[in-house]
């Protein structure tokens, strides 16, 4: 099926610095896509490349199969929610949501009326009369949401909206930005550095960094399978064990580490064996053994236990892994009530939930 | 918590206080002879009781009224013709290359900078070479040349006060160009373009020694009131300087609300 939106190879450099380096990104109808990444990484730039605000200087855009390039920023069938909200304060709310009709010559009343639909769809049915400036900053959020649906956009792109919220609104406006999304049936393109936020609203998630894509998926497929150590690093708590590849049976591969022989899994074909790679673990899938001579895994002393609430986190040092602290999250359960900085355990983990990382060349 | 100095603040005020009687004390005596003209009575200078007199001469008289219309029509030409000539150059400042934009601003801003007689000398030179002949027209032309620059200060302060993400919203929600400057630009301004325009209007009120080159037979107010003082002095003078100052200060009143009602868009 052929792609809403394909970003092909596209290459952006500001002077001499290269800040896009072969982007391949597509965007598929009534998907909620999130680009997520660290400030610097051009999370926004690609955006802005999108939205028109900035040209390409290599590959090609193309929504539809046709050619974007050339199509400057008001006749795209875009609409962005600006960081900034861009809320225009000298019109009221209704006149900012009517904009996109009134400076495209719609009749006053088809504006009135579809104004007030939109209104209604973000929840701020009565605040037409207002200003911005008399506005929480909730309400602006959703100002500018109401005026970037209006014209029933393709897409629409969202420059991490939710960031100037607090913690509590923030959530709040998650679950309603993702509600919007599902009723609209418009494909919603979102930038964010908040990865927490990136898997609790993505179908997909596509993770750049330093101007490259580093891996992309569905937000569960990249938590539980990344395959960059940035990805295994910025998504989530990973421990990240470095060793060498020993053997490869299948998907199972058996690394080679100071603390002695590992299992882990990968993905896709298998780097040679001999080469660098990290073995990344997620804390919640390390499992406690108490016989410190127990078969298999890794022994590490308990540094400190810090009790969290539901889980304990466990952070414990392996002398042959120097500088490195092992994490381990548990439940708070009887398992792990006598456990004291000292006690010598086991570390254990299924093969399938560690994943083999290969090292960046 | 604000230190107290009880002394540093008694010592400013009285300086601040004595700058400001300094001056002003002239722009009073002149008010208040404008009301109680200086008489002599049986050999003795003294004070007439308070009289409207001067004020009801300079109305009936013809020339000063005709005067003050020219100095009218010259103040609103060229301070909206400033205008549209400062928009412009604002905004080729916030989009050209840095460079060339500078360039262009230190040309808009010279002939402001320049000695008057300098600005006025080469304004005539240049009015005689391409035979212009002078009069209402060359003195347009001259205020616009030398009050463009404190319209395009007041209008490109607050360009780029708004930077450029109303302008892409706009785009991006479909308006063209044209649009955008109609519809966002140009209201979010409002507040600098009216009060660049008062300010405009008020130098080119007041400008005289440009004016004096470039005005042949014609005469503004500030040209009458000198041609006044050179044949003698009379009471009306007196009351002319107070109006002006008057409107002056009604209009500097003015920009003052609109820089605030600025700072609140």
């Amino acid at each position: 099926m052929q792609p809403l939106l394909h970003l092909n190879n596209v290459s952006k450099r500001y002077g001499a610095v290269r800040v896009l380096d072969g982007i391949d990104i597509t965007v598929a109808d009534n998907e909620f896509l999130t680009i997520l990444g660290p400030s610097g990484s051009g999370k926004t730039t690609i955006l802005r490349i999108i939205g028109g605000f900035e040209g390409i200087d290599g590959g090609s855009l193309m929504f539809e199969g046709r050619d974007l390039s050339a199509v400057p920023i008001n006749r795209r069938p875009f609409n962005t929610v600006f960081q900034d909200y861009a809320l225009f304060h000298h019109m009221t709310v209704a006149e900012n949501v009517g904009y996109g009709l009134k400076v495209r010559g719609r009749p006053k009343a088809e504006i009135a009326k579809r104004v007030a639909e939109v209104l209604d769809t973000v929840g701020l049915g009565t605040l037409g009369g207002r200003y911005p400036a008399q506005m929480s900053g909730g309400q602006r959020q959703r100002v500018a949401l109401a005026r970037a649906i209006i014209c029933e956009p393709r897409l629409i792109l969202l420059d991490e909206p939710l960031s100037a919220l607090d913690v509590e609104l923030r959530a709040q406006m998650q679950r309603f930005l993702k509600s919007l999304q599902r009723r609209l049936g418009i494909a919603f393109v979102f930038i964010t550095h908040d990865q927490e936020e990136a898997i609790a609203l993505s179908d997909r998630i596509i993770v750049v960094n330093r101007g490259r894509i580093e891996q992309e998926g569905a937000p569960e497929e990249l938590y539980r399978r990344p395959r960059t150590p940035f990805t295994a690093s910025f998504l989530g708590d990973n421990n990240l064990i470095p060793g060498t590849l020993a053997a490869v049976d299948g998907r199972l591969c058996t690394v080679d580490t100071a603390a002695g022989l590992l299992d882990a899994t990968v993905d896709g074909p298998a780097p040679a064996t001999g080469s660098a790679v990290l073995v990344a673990v997620r804390p919640e899938h390390v499992r406690l053994d108490a016989d410190p001579a127990a078969p298999h895994g890794l022994s590490a002393e308990v540094a400190d236990v810090r009790f969290l609430g539901a889980n304990v986190m466990i952070e414990l040092l392996n002398p042959a892994l120097p500088g490195a602290v092992i994490k381990v999250r548990r439940l708070a359960d009887g398992s792990v009530a006598g456990l004291r900085p000292g006690a010598s355990v086991r570390l254990r983990w299924a093969a399938d939930d560690a994943a083999l990382l290969q090292m960046a060349p | 918590m604000k230190q107290k100095a009880p002394f540093l603040d008694a010592l400013l005020g009285l300086v601040a206080g004595v700058g400001l009687i300094a001056l002003y004390a002239p722009l009073l005596a002149t008010a208040a002879l404008s009301f109680f003209q200086i008489v002599r009575v049986r050999g003795k200078l003294g004070f007439a009781p308070f009289s409207l007199d001067p004020y009801v001469a300079l109305l009936a008289n013809g020339e000063i009224l005709a005067a003050l219309s020219t100095s009218l029509v010259v103040a609103t030409m060229s301070s909206l013709l400033a205008l549209v000539l400062a928009l412009m150059f604002a905004f080729y400042f916030v989009s050209a290359r840095r460079g060339l934009g500078i360039a262009m601003q230190t040309m808009v801003f010279l002939p402001f900078l320049l000695p008057p007689i300098i600005t006025g000398l080469s304004l005539l030179i240049a009015f005689r070479e391409i035979d212009l002949g002078r009069g209402l027209v060359t003195i347009i032309i001259a205020h616009v040349v030398f009050i463009v620059p404190v319209v395009y200060r007041t209008v490109l302060v607050r360009l780029q006060l708004l930077g450029s993400s109303l302008t892409e919203a706009s785009l991006d929600l479909g308006a063209s160009r044209v649009q955008t400057l109609r519809y966002v630009i140009l209201p979010q301004m409002r507040p600098a373009l009216i009060s660049g325009v008062l300010l405009a209007f008020a130098i080119s009120f007041d400008e005289t020694l440009i004016t004096l080159f470039v005005a042949g037979s014609q005469t503004t107010l500030p040209i009458r009131l000198w041609a006044m003082m050179r044949v003698g002095f009379v009471p009306e003078i007196n009351a002319l300087a107070t109006l002006i100052f008057l409107c002056t200060a009604a209009i500097t009143f003015a920009i003052g609300l609109m820089q605030r009602a600025g700072e609140r868009v």
